[in-house]
């Protein structure tokens, strides 16, 4: 991300020794990618026996099924539910474990194209002078949302699904109406910092929800990643960064929200 | 480390005012959690539907097993039926609570050596004295609060799942802390050891919670590992300032224009939460 040429005077700081710190840090995520990628074959997995499977239903179900996702609960009952040779074939819809990849996925891509937008706008002046740690913010937090969502799509992909690349269809609008209102690098932040807050209480409602093991593992290790991107959001706002001592689900979506966006 | 700040203190005091009230209401419904958990001693009582059905269901498959087992069907040997018995106690709703306990236990202990070591550096004259930066004094002082939560959360989990309060720290780490003691004199040394600290918790907690079976114990981990990451988030921007030599830098909010690149993201650098350095489930269990 290029910004405008900042005049502010250069400090004695060995930068440098930043950049190899960082290196190292990145050559470390790249070593927990293949993990990742064998996390996510074992969640399709699981998932596919979920379908077939009544075991580890949890209270997303009622948010799930308050949206009309019926098919969730055809899906947990499953096969074990009748023994009957003569019943009529139930028709599976999506478990609420596959519901909440499509939901993680599609966040994920809101704040892919969140943070694409800001740095469009920053690159083409828009927004002022941005500060060289704000605008790496941006794009490491942009990268690691990408990482985020081909990581769920894979699960996706795995059971059977396409990959979604559209955004949460629920909260598209908003950010976007948001977006438009974006005039600096602090409007950026503050809606970057709703965004990831959002993400983080989501994924804190998914770990309760999720039947799956393999998922459950998959959204413990994304949920503390926002909520360091909401820590340092809210540092460089000159907020406390970790006012609570438990992380909480107030402005988690809904499991079902992007239940029309899983397609076969 | 204080010099150079340009922190305007009573700003910094009215926003631990706010944030306070926020963690105020946030603490309303952890403590709401909590006392659901020691007053729903009796297991599986948190969610009864799911509980009723799971139940339900575990009792028709023990039934069929059996069933088919003594009708002398041959559908199951004796080594058929040892792997369906064995299949079904294996499932996640009836899982030992025992290791949950203990997995719990260690959370429990890593949390009481948190709070020592904060009580302990706040001690120091450049953490919690006079010459602290203030920034770092009151991240020491909240984020060891935060930790006295965190471990009577826990032992309020293990007390409703009927284990014992781990009121003890790690020992293992307690033997890392006991030996870093001499060294610590400055605050680069302090943030470090606190960020080692910090680190294993949220790695700990992020492995748990893929090993619990109660959703009580998957609740109270799910809801304290964020936080642990963002302690980290925040100790690994002020190391890395201090490693840097730039303490002045470390103010609230920090002087944005003036912070170089890499400070944006150093403290944030996996996508995927790590749990290589996460801690033996039973390291600190009660014995």
């Amino acid at each position: 991300m290029r910004t405008k040429k900042d005049t502010t005077p250069e400090i004695a700081i060995s930068e440098h020794e930043l950049y190899s710190l960082t290196e190292e840090l990145a050559d470390k995520h790249q070593d927990t990618l293949p993990k990742m990628r064998e996390g996510a074959n074992e969640v399709s997995e699981s998932i596919r026996e979920l379908t077939k499977s009544k075991y580890g239903r949890r209270s997303f179900l009622t948010k799930a099924a308050a949206l009309g996702a019926g098919g969730a609960l055809l899906a947990a009952c499953g096969t074990a539910a009748s023994t009957s040779t003569t019943a009529a074939p139930k028709v599976a819809g999506p478990s609420v474990d596959l519901q909440v990849a499509a939901l993680a996925a599609s966040l994920e891509n809101l704040a892919v194209s969140t943070y694409k937008a800001g740095i469009s706008a920053a690159t083409a002046g828009k927004l002022g002078t941005v500060p060289p740690a704000v605008a790496n913010f941006a794009e490491t937090a942009m990268a690691q949302h990408a990482d985020h969502a081909k990581a769920w799509n894979s699960i996706l992909v795995g059971a059977g699904y396409k990959a979604i690349s559209a955004p949460d269809p629920a909260l598209n609008g908003v950010i976007n109406a948001d977006l438009g209102k974006v005039a600096n690098v602090v409007d950026l932040a503050k809606l970057a910092l709703n965004l990831e807050g959002v993400a983080a209480a989501t994924y804190l409602e998914a770990l309760y929800a999720l039947s799956s093991k393999s998922a459950r593992a998959i959204a413990a290790t994304i949920q503390p990643v926002e909520m360091q991107h909401v820590a340092i959001l809210n540092f460089v706002l000159g907020t406390y960064p970790v006012p609570n001592a438990f992380a909480t689900t107030t402005g988690a979506r809904p499991a079902g929200e992007a239940k029309s966006l899983l397609v076969k | 480390m204080n010099e150079n700040r340009n922190l305007d203190e009573p700003e910094l005091i009215e926003l631990m005012e706010q944030s306070k009230d926020i963690h105020s209401d946030a603490m309303r419904r952890t403590r709401g959690d909590i006392n659901d958990l020691i007053n729903n001693v009796a297991p599986a009582t948190e969610r009864p539907e799911e509980r009723k059905e799971e139940a339900a269901e575990f009792t028709k498959k023990r039934s069929e097993i059996l069933g088919a087992a003594s009708n002398g069907l041959g559908i199951l040997g004796v080594t058929g039926l040892g792997a369906a018995m064995l299949a079904l106690f294996s499932k996640p709703a009836f899982a030992s609570s025992n290791t949950d306990i203990q997995i719990l236990q260690t959370a429990a202990s890593i949390e009481n050596l948190a709070v020592a070591t904060y009580q302990t550096a706040l001690t120091l004259p450049f953490i919690g004295g006079s010459s602290a930066n203030p920034v770092v004094k009151a991240f020491a002082q909240t984020t060891m609060k935060q930790h006295q939560e965190h471990a009577q959360a826990f032992n309020a989990a293990i007390t409703a799942l009927g284990g014992k309060q781990q009121n003890n720290p790690d020992p293992v780490l307690l033997k890392v802390v006991e030996s870093a003691k001499p060294s610590l004199t400055s605050p680069s040394q302090v943030v470090n050891l606190a960020l080692e600290l910090e680190q294993g918790a949220a790695e700990t907690y992020v492995a748990n919670v893929a090993a619990l079976s109660e959703a009580r114990a998957i609740d109270v981990t799910s809801s304290i590992l964020g936080v642990e990451a963002q302690h980290v988030a925040i100790l690994t921007a002020v190391s890395a300032l201090l490693s840097a030599g730039a303490p002045q830098l470390i103010t609230l909010p920090p002087p944005a224009a003036q912070l170089p690149a890499a400070a944006g993201s150093i403290g944030f650098p996996n996508a995927f939460y790590p749990t290589n350095k996460a801690r033996p489930q039973t390291e600190g269990a009660v014995k």
